[in-house]
């Protein structure tokens, strides 16, 4: 199973029999379901020939030798505009760096959850996809003469090489933990995320989710969650109510205030999917008296996602411009991002190099949470939140960003000493949910096995670990407190998969949702699984 | 594309069962999904909930706020989940011929 052999016409290049075992109590037979069996009309239409599983739509497989050739025709001219200055200047010097000076050490494999728990299967060693880009080119530019299989360019470029290349890219969390530990400081998350751009950029092949669904969505409608100015403007209007129900106080969303300090932006699907989480964000700005407000900018005010930085620079340049601009119009003097891992990267790393112009501070929110805390005007009691609390660490504002301290600083004072315990390893060398780079809204044909059972084991592995005195007891709560909408939902979607909240208690939710469960002005507690019943929606 | 067979018509749905668009949606398709839902009858609390998604999703282009829909019906989300096994996204949105829902969700 060799980079060179992907394209040789197996059914399968690979198959999964012995993942990485799970800790008790998913270590008995039957704790863990089974494989979703692969369907005759996948294995037609699309590419499981990789390694089983099926996640991008589009990658569908030619049914003509024009349509083939056409495919292979245009992945050429892709790969050719990828590693030139003149067609990806804004990334050209750090994805040659990586494609020249790999020694293929293979530390980073051991770096890599998605190789890790998947038993050690080859096709996912980071460096093995960076390998079969590197042959591909090395064989189109110097064809298949002697030499060039003797340096390297021994690989079929055919329909099958390129369709499997196609899914291997989506086995990628993109978490760069492979980066972090590599000795030459070489990024194949970098890489992988680069080779995305062939298929996106050049032959129009991505994941409906991120595409359709998502970039595409949002810069017709202001949000992926298609979330109109109107529709946005209604559910505001709704959690007022639900505040004033909740608190017994009216609190006044501030939209669009001209010359506020600060612009907060939430990922979308936190409307729709936790509530509770910019509802907690109301009450902590309004607590703390600052100057804020929220913008109803259908382009793009009210959805920091930008899921083109997962696999399309056109995509990501436009939304990021976007984002800037409805601050820009605003007069806001910074813009703070919310919750969300993959908002903070998007808008605050990748955007510097990508798009230049309407330049804005954009902040994250976990400091200017632990200031508020600081600086606080009401009462906090830390035994509101008196059960085992552990932290994710999302990849894209820790390892990526360095914010590591704050959520540490905030959990301190809000959750009763002794109650909080930290994930083995943690910080900047944590482990990615298993949702990173757009895999938590794929959910098209058997990718959730793929994410549940291979991409989030070792997040699941670590939560239950996190937990060892307390995990079979299900009269208590754990708490899993995951500040970024994109992991909650991956989490989200393992504790359900493994039924780990039915049958142990394990809870999960953001970091403010707890800062305002401590608040000591609101009889009822925040938290949803504390509520009554009847008060529960 | 996949296709449901409803009253001898054909119908569009992508790979997770979900309408393409809504404008093919008819009560017969309510009664198709009905049966991979394993509901045995759309009972009056049935059509409450699509009724309300279909006039939301017309009104504002997506469906509402699971806690706003469980608001305006009068139903609590376990009651949902009673009347809809999959759920309010998997199961009522379904049944109402809403697409998929996309985002971080």
């Amino acid at each position: 199973m060799k980079p060179q052999d992907l394209g040789k016409p197996t059914e399968q290049f690979c198959q999964l029999n012995k993942l990485q075992p799970l800790p008790p109590p998913y270590d008995q037979p039957g704790m863990e379901p089974d494989f979703k069996p692969l369907k005759d009309s996948w294995k037609e239409g699309y590419c499981a020939t990789l390694d089983g599983f099926v996640g991008n739509e589009l990658l569908k497989r030619p049914t003509t030798k024009e349509a083939e050739d056409e495919m292979i025709k245009k992945f050429l001219s892709g790969m050719e505009k990828l590693l030139s200055a003149d067609t990806n200047r804004n990334w050209i010097q750090p994805l040659m760096l990586s494609f020249e000076y790999c020694a293929k050490c293979n530390t980073c494999s051991e770096a890599c959850h998605i190789f890790e728990s998947s038993g050690g299967m080859e096709i996912y060693r980071p460096i093995f996809r960076s390998e079969v880009l590197r042959k591909m080119y090395l064989k189109h530019k110097q064809g298949g003469g002697l030499l060039t299989r003797f340096m390297g360019g021994n690989i079929d470029i055919n329909i099958e090489s390129i369709m499997r290349l196609g899914e291997l890219v989506y086995r990628c969390n993109l978490c760069r933990r492979c980066a972090q530990t590599c000795p030459l400081g070489l990024d194949n998350g970098l890489m992988t995320k680069e080779i995305r751009k062939i298929f996106s950029m050049e032959m129009g092949i991505a994941p409906l989710a991120l595409h359709e669904g998502g970039t595409v969505k949002q810069l017709a409608t202001g949000s992926s969650t298609g979330i109109t100015k109107a529709a946005f403007l209604d559910m505001i209007e709704f959690m007022e109510d639900d505040l004033e129900e909740y608190t017994g106080k009216k609190y006044k969303v501030p939209i669009d205030k001209k010359g506020a300090d600060i612009m907060l932006i939430h990922n979308a699907g936190e409307f729709m999917a936790w509530p509770d989480n910019p509802l907690a964000f109301v009450i902590l700005f309004e607590e703390a008296g600052l100057n804020w407000t929220m913008c109803s900018d259908d382009l793009i005010g009210y959805d920091n996602v930008n899921y083109g930085v997962w696999y399309d620079d056109a995509q990501a340049r436009k939304i990021g411009a976007a984002q800037k601009a409805a601050a820009k119009k605003l007069g806001v003097k910074r813009i703070i991002q919310g919750e969300c891992g993959h908002a903070h990267r998007a808008a605050m790393v990748s955007m510097d190099r990508i798009s230049v112009d309407d330049h804005i501070p954009n902040e994250s929110c976990f400091p200017l949470m632990l200031d508020i805390l600081k600086n606080r005007k009401f009462e906090i009691d830390p035994s509101r939140n008196n059960f085992p609390v552990t932290i994710h660490d999302p990849c894209n504002y820790v390892r990526s960003m360095g914010i590591v301290k704050p959520q540490r600083e905030i959990i301190k004072m809000i959750v009763p000493a002794g109650q909080f315990r930290e994930m083995t390893p943690h910080g900047v060398n944590n482990y990615c949910c298993g949702g990173g780079s757009g895999f938590a809204i794929m959910n098209s044909f058997n990718f959730e096995d793929f994410r549940n059972k291979i991409a989030s084991r070792k997040k699941f592995e670590q939560i239950i670990a996190a937990f060892p005195d307390t995990i079979e007891n299900p009269d208590i709560i754990k708490y899993v407190c995951a500040p970024c909408s994109n992991c909650k939902g991956a989490i989200r979607d393992i504790l359900e998969y493994y039924q780990a909240t039915e049958k142990f208690n394990v809870q999960y939710d953001g970091l403010i949702e707890l800062i305002i469960n401590a608040m000591t002005k609101f009889d009822k507690p925040f938290l949803h699984f504390l509520r009554d019943e009847e008060d529960q929606f | 594309m996949p296709h449901i067979e409803v009253d001898g018509q054909q119908i569009e749905v992508d790979e997770d069962g979900f309408l393409i668009t809504i404008d093919n949606w008819n009560e017969g398709v309510a009664h198709y999904f009905m049966k991979e839902e394993g509901i045995e009858e759309l009972t009056e609390e049935h059509w409450k909930l699509i009724n309300y998604l279909r006039d939301y999703f017309f009104q504002f282009g997506i469906a509402p706020m699971i806690r706003k829909l469980c608001k305006e019906s009068g139903f609590n989300l376990k009651k949902v989940y009673q009347l809809f096994p999959s759920g309010p996204a998997k199961g009522a949105c379904k049944l109402a011929g809403l697409p998929k829902p996309t985002g971080c969700v």
